[in-house]
């Protein structure tokens, strides 16, 4: 894991997202298939996992959820307020 | 991934670095509370101290749920996992968090079957295959983690599965902060707030800090740029006289929150009248317990958990770098008898405590600044 990391910056992912028991360090990862109330996602570094998604249902394949402990909690939209420009 | 390798373009983080250079006062000290254990890290992690100027101080928050639990619900823990029917289950981190008497992971060695999960679902999973044990899930958390818990309870409940329980330790974000404001040894000028707490309770409830407080606060991502980005928007905030919650981490965060996940943690806990915070003291409706309806799935009543207080260790100074008041590298046991391998304090155990980020990260730049100072 620590060889696929070294190539993805500050990767936060289902097998290393910093500590599991973080307040507050959700993962990022997009939604590959939809079952019943779970989706297959997938973080950065390419890993899959089942993530329940009751919580922010309902869910569209290609959509980026926040997950946290195998559950989504949060999904990822574009945010023109989120416009990186250098002068912020 | 979309959304998420942009915050991290390192032109960009220059630009914005030199962005707050120019926006700062070179005459006054910016002192800057980073709320959430993720965030440390992601400083340490990603050398921010490095890119902000010397007029901004970055002071590490009570967000780690590990380093706040009072070594007393170690303790209960413990006692639990040590029971002869039970499978115990918890986060990885939870293993090495040193209770009185010792930690999970040496309870384990000496044949309690403790098993590590990544997610509360695999602890239900685990009461599903084994029928004829009793499988108690050890949660710990904000409130990003507490939705996770209150989801599984509610897919326990619908399945009628009698073998499970949780241990509830969830403790909620604002009534610390509040605390910490409270308290005199703390002089503050803003909070960077934290996002995945907030893409559940939103932005509103932050709005005391403002209002009752006159701090602002910007709720921030976690990716470098993010953190940059909104200490900018802290500064701009004090250099122009405002004073409001903000949300830079608009792409996560809506302002109202996860409704779904709020009325799933409605449905599934109610507020303790108090809770014991490891430096911070008993804090009024800062933890979660279980409400009556999920009342048949609390380890704390199936077990009847004593409620024991235990003082914490006597060279520890986990309180004063929790509220702020010590950097971790100024705590009297830090890097000699506590260090990440063997903890001290619960702050050197999760890779998100303050002490752990300094030790693994940040510490060379302290000796960096020492060797420096001696010149």
């Amino acid at each position: 894991m620590e060889r696929e990391l070294s190539t993805i910056s500050g990767a936060c992912t289902f097998e290393h997202d910093g500590c599991i028991t973080c307040s507050d360090a959700g993962i990022p990862a997009k939604v590959i298939s939809l079952s019943g109330d779970d989706a297959l996602c997938e973080d950065e570094a390419g890993e899959r996992a089942e993530i329940a998604i009751e919580l922010v249902a309902p869910v569209e394949i290609g959509e980026i959820l926040i997950t946290h402990g195998g559950v989504a909690i949060g999904r990822v939209t574009k945010n023109e307020a989120d416009k990186l420009k250098a002068d912020g | 991934m979309k959304y998420v390798s942009e915050f991290r373009n390192a032109d960009l983080a220059r630009a914005v670095s030199a962005e707050i250079a120019s926006t700062v006062d070179p005459n006054r000290h910016y002192k800057l509370m980073e709320v959430c254990g993720g965030h440390t890290h992601t400083i340490y992690r990603h050398g921010i101290k490095d890119l902000l100027p010397d007029q901004i101080e970055l002071v590490h928050g009570p967000g780690c749920p590990v380093c706040v639990l009072p070594m007393g619900r170690v303790d209960e823990g413990i006692s639990i996992a040590e029971k002869p029917e039970v499978i115990f289950t918890c986060f990885g981190d939870m293993m090495r968090v040193p209770g009185s008497k010792g930690n999970l992971l040496e309870v384990k060695a000496e044949g309690a079957d403790i098993r590590m999960v990544y997610s509360p679902l695999d602890a239900l999973r685990i009461a599903r295959e084994n029928p004829d044990r009793e499988v108690v899930f050890y949660a710990i958390g904000f409130e990003t983690t507490a939705p996770s818990t209150a989801l599984t309870l509610q897919r326990a409940k619908k399945e009628g599965i009698e073998n499970f329980s949780v241990f509830c330790n969830h403790v909620t974000i604002v009534p610390p902060v509040r605390a910490l404001l409270d308290s005199p040894d703390l002089r503050l000028d803003g909070f960077i707030g934290p996002g995945h707490v907030s893409t559940v309770i939103g932005c509103r409830p932050y709005e005391f800090m403002p209002m009752d407080y006159g701090k602002p606060c910007v709720v921030a991502g976690f990716e470098p740029l993010d953190l940059l980005q909104s200490a900018l928007m802290l500064i701009r905030q004090i250099d122009e006289g405002r004073c409001e919650v903000e949300n830079q981490y608009g792409r996560a965060v809506p302002w109202e929150g996860n409704l779904q996940a709020l009325t799933a943690m409605s449905e599934v806990f109610e507020l303790r009248p108090y809770f014991e915070w490891r430096g911070l003291g008993f804090i009024a409706q800062s933890a979660l317990k279980l409400s009556p309806e999920y009342a048949a799935f609390d380890s704390e009543l199936r077990y009847s958990t004593p409620g024991v207080r235990v003082a914490d260790p006597k060279a520890c100074q986990c309180g004063e770098v929790l509220k702020g008041v010590l950097k971790p590298h100024e705590c009297r046991v830090f890097g000699t008898s506590c260090t990440p391998e063997k903890p001290l304090g619960a702050l050197m155990v999760s890779s998100e405590g303050a002490c752990a980020a300094y030790f693994n990260f940040g510490r060379r730049a302290e000796e960096r600044v020492e060797i420096g100072s001696k010149k």
